[in-house]
């Protein structure tokens, strides 16, 4: 921790993720208005005082919309990379572990799921199962865990034959204890950087795919469907374009930034590099 | 000649792994097509008032839907192996792939062959902007480390890796298309295309370009500058740029001759892992852009439940993809005489 306050890209990017978090835990303490009550009397207001950012087509207040969305952008986000890392992690393990054809049969499986162009998977699926937001989640999951495969796999094989752990096979440890007392500890930090970068990818998948209108469904705001709406209105309301867009933009510009502070801070080969 | 034939042994033995490859990949996309609920004679029928179940019933026997959905995809297996990829669904039933010739001559065209040009003519175009302005980039970066032309790129990395791309799409298509009308912001062509010159068609062409390139190759730029920077920095550690320096090499020719060819190496194995990505981005871009490429037909066709049109598209993708690997492989080995012998051996 007294590292990440000497890193300014690290710092930086966890104060917008924690500046996120407190929004939408928050949001309806911090809201002027609900975010779902038409008002056709105040319909596409700029921008005011009583309006911090406008009013949308069906007279919603943009802010309150704002400060919902950023819920679901954080549980799609969290949500999505926890199932990727979940099954990442085990697959790499059993894969990096036990080696031979398990092996074999898992990265081929990788190498299968990589080569299938990602956005038109999540599509066709979102498409086909009707979009909701726990669709958007789980899928984005299933088919983002490769690359935590591959790291989790390729640290289990580096670590497999050091003394510390040929030293606790001898002692008798069981598979299971010896993957999940020594080699997962000492594998955490590409898995820690890598699904904080994967948060980020999320958050912009979700958003393109509301874009699209296959993501979160209305009423429920999310900052990608208050885009779309924007878009319709873009030549009257440029409000409606413009903060859901730099919403998206700076937290995933704070998940970046702290992912790669992260990789910075915790690699140990980049210590020598900078002094 | 001895290297020609490994090499030769080599591409033989990769093509052949293609195999099983592409099994995997078809039977991934056919069993998610069949995850929906309903079907395409459901959302025909949803269309006609009038359409009865025997109808209906009709329509399932004629696409295979009403048999077990092993046999479907063995039927559909057999029927790709002979590139049939069927005809749409929808749209007039044109064919999914290539153009066919029907019992009075009439020719129509395939889907696919009028769409992946233009998804490949905007992506190579944006993969050569990318690889020019990204060396430059990280190249600027990495020489001048920590001090301001790298932190100014570095910020404008980072904020090109995070701006959401139909966002910017949208902004810039308001701003130079409607507020002062200097690009157009949709299609490719302008009214009246066929009368014009031919220079008159490319500037035209050109034209219709400039926004949905910029869009499509932001993400690649940003990635790919930050990594030639860090590559860079990797490679001027080592002891043979030392070497070179100590030998009173000028410096110009230890960072583009020593430093950025070792560098530069491995982008050649990047370009084909950002294939899958380049064509499912293009996805956004095109419905934006209203440019009738791979990503606007397979949206519509996925909204349609267009089934022939999904299948085709995913698997061409994924061909398209393991090509790209396959070439990004042999450039490599013939890039790096490393690899190459490693391969022999």
């Amino acid at each position: 921790m007294k590292n990440l306050t000497q890193n300014p890209l690290a710092l930086s990017g966890l104060v917008i993720i924690i500046t996120v978090l407190f929004v939408a835990i928050f949001a309806p303490w911090l809201s002027p208005y609900d975010p779902n009550y038409i008002d056709i009397h105040s319909i596409l207001l700029p921008p005011s005082y009583s309006h911090f950012m406008g009013t949308d087509g069906l007279g919603r207040d943009v802010f309150s919309r704002m400060l919902y969305g950023s819920r679901i952008s954080l549980l799609v986000g969290f949500v999505a990379v926890g199932i990727a890392t979940l099954i990442g992690t085990f697959l790499g393990a059993i894969a990096g572990f036990y080696r031979g054809y398990l092996d074999s049969i898992i990265m081929r499986f990788v190498d299968i799921m990589l080569s299938i162009p990602t956005f038109f998977l999540i599509l066709a699926v979102i498409a086909f199962l009707t979009p909701s937001i726990w669709n958007i989640m789980i899928v984005i999951g299933l088919t983002s865990w490769m690359g935590v495969t591959r790291l989790v796999r390729a640290e289990f094989l580096s670590l497999r034959n050091r003394e510390f752990i040929l030293a606790a096979e001898a002692m008798g440890a069981s598979d299971y204890r010896l993957i999940y007392k020594h080699l997962l500890p000492n594998s955490l930090t590409p898995i820690i950087v890598s699904s904080v970068l994967g948060i980020a990818s999320a958050v912009l998948t979700e958003s393109g795919l509301s874009f699209l209108g296959l993501g979160v469904q209305a009423p429920q705001s999310s900052w990608g469907n208050i885009l779309t709406d924007g878009k319709e209105y873009i030549q009257f309301a440029w409000w409606l374009s413009l903060f859901p867009g730099l919403a998206i933009l700076i937290t995933v510009l704070g998940y970046n930034l702290l992912g790669e502070g992260l990789r910075d801070l915790l690699d140990p080969k980049n210590k020598n590099q900078k002094k | 000649m001895k290297w020609l034939h490994k090499m030769l042994n080599y591409l033989i033995k990769r093509l052949l792994w293609m195999i099983p490859m592409l099994i995997g990949i078809s039977l991934i996309s056919f069993f998610i097509m069949h995850l929906a609920p309903g079907d395409i004679t459901a959302s025909e029928s949803a269309f006609n008032p009038k359409a009865s179940e025997e109808s209906r019933q009709k329509l399932r026997a004629l696409y295979n839907l009403d048999k077990p959905l092993m046999t479907q995809y063995s039927l559909w297996l057999k029927r790709i192996v002979k590139l049939d990829f069927g005809n749409s669904f929808a749209s007039h039933q044109r064919p999914v792939l290539w153009e066919t010739k029907d019992a009075k001559g009439n020719v129509s065209k395939g889907m696919i062959q009028d769409a992946l040009p233009i998804t490949l003519m905007i992506n190579l175009i944006g993969l050569l902007i990318i690889f020019a302005l990204s060396i430059f980039l990280g190249v600027v970066s990495a020489v001048n480390q920590n001090r301001w032309p790298d932190r100014l790129i570095t910020i404008i990395v980072f904020v090109g890796f995070a701006v959401p791309g139909f966002w910017l799409a949208l902004l810039l298509m308001y701003w130079t298309g409607v507020t002062h009308s200097w690009l157009p912001i949709s299609g490719l062509h302008s009214a009246g295309f066929e009368k014009m010159s031919h220079i008159a068609q490319y500037a035209d062409l050109f034209k219709h370009l400039i926004l949905p390139v910029s869009i499509s190759s932001l993400g690649g730029l940003a990635s790919i500058s930050l990594y030639v920077r860090n590559g860079m920095l990797d490679v001027l550690q080592q002891d043979f740029i030392t070497t070179a320096r100590a030998k009173g090499l000028p410096e110009n020719k230890v960072i583009y001759g020593h430093a950025l060819r070792n560098t530069l190496l491995p982008l050649i194995t990047i370009i084909g892992l950002s294939i899958p990505g380049l064509i499912g981005g293009s996805v956004i871009g095109e419905s934006i852009f209203a440019i009738s490429g791979m990503g606007k037909l397979f949206f519509d066709a996925v909204l349609m439940r267009d089934f022939p049109v999904v299948m085709g598209i995913l698997t061409i993708g994924s061909v398209l993809t393991l090509f790209g690997n396959l070439i990004a492989d042999i450039g490599y080995a013939w890039a790096d005489p490393r690899i190459r012998r490693g391969i022999s051996n």
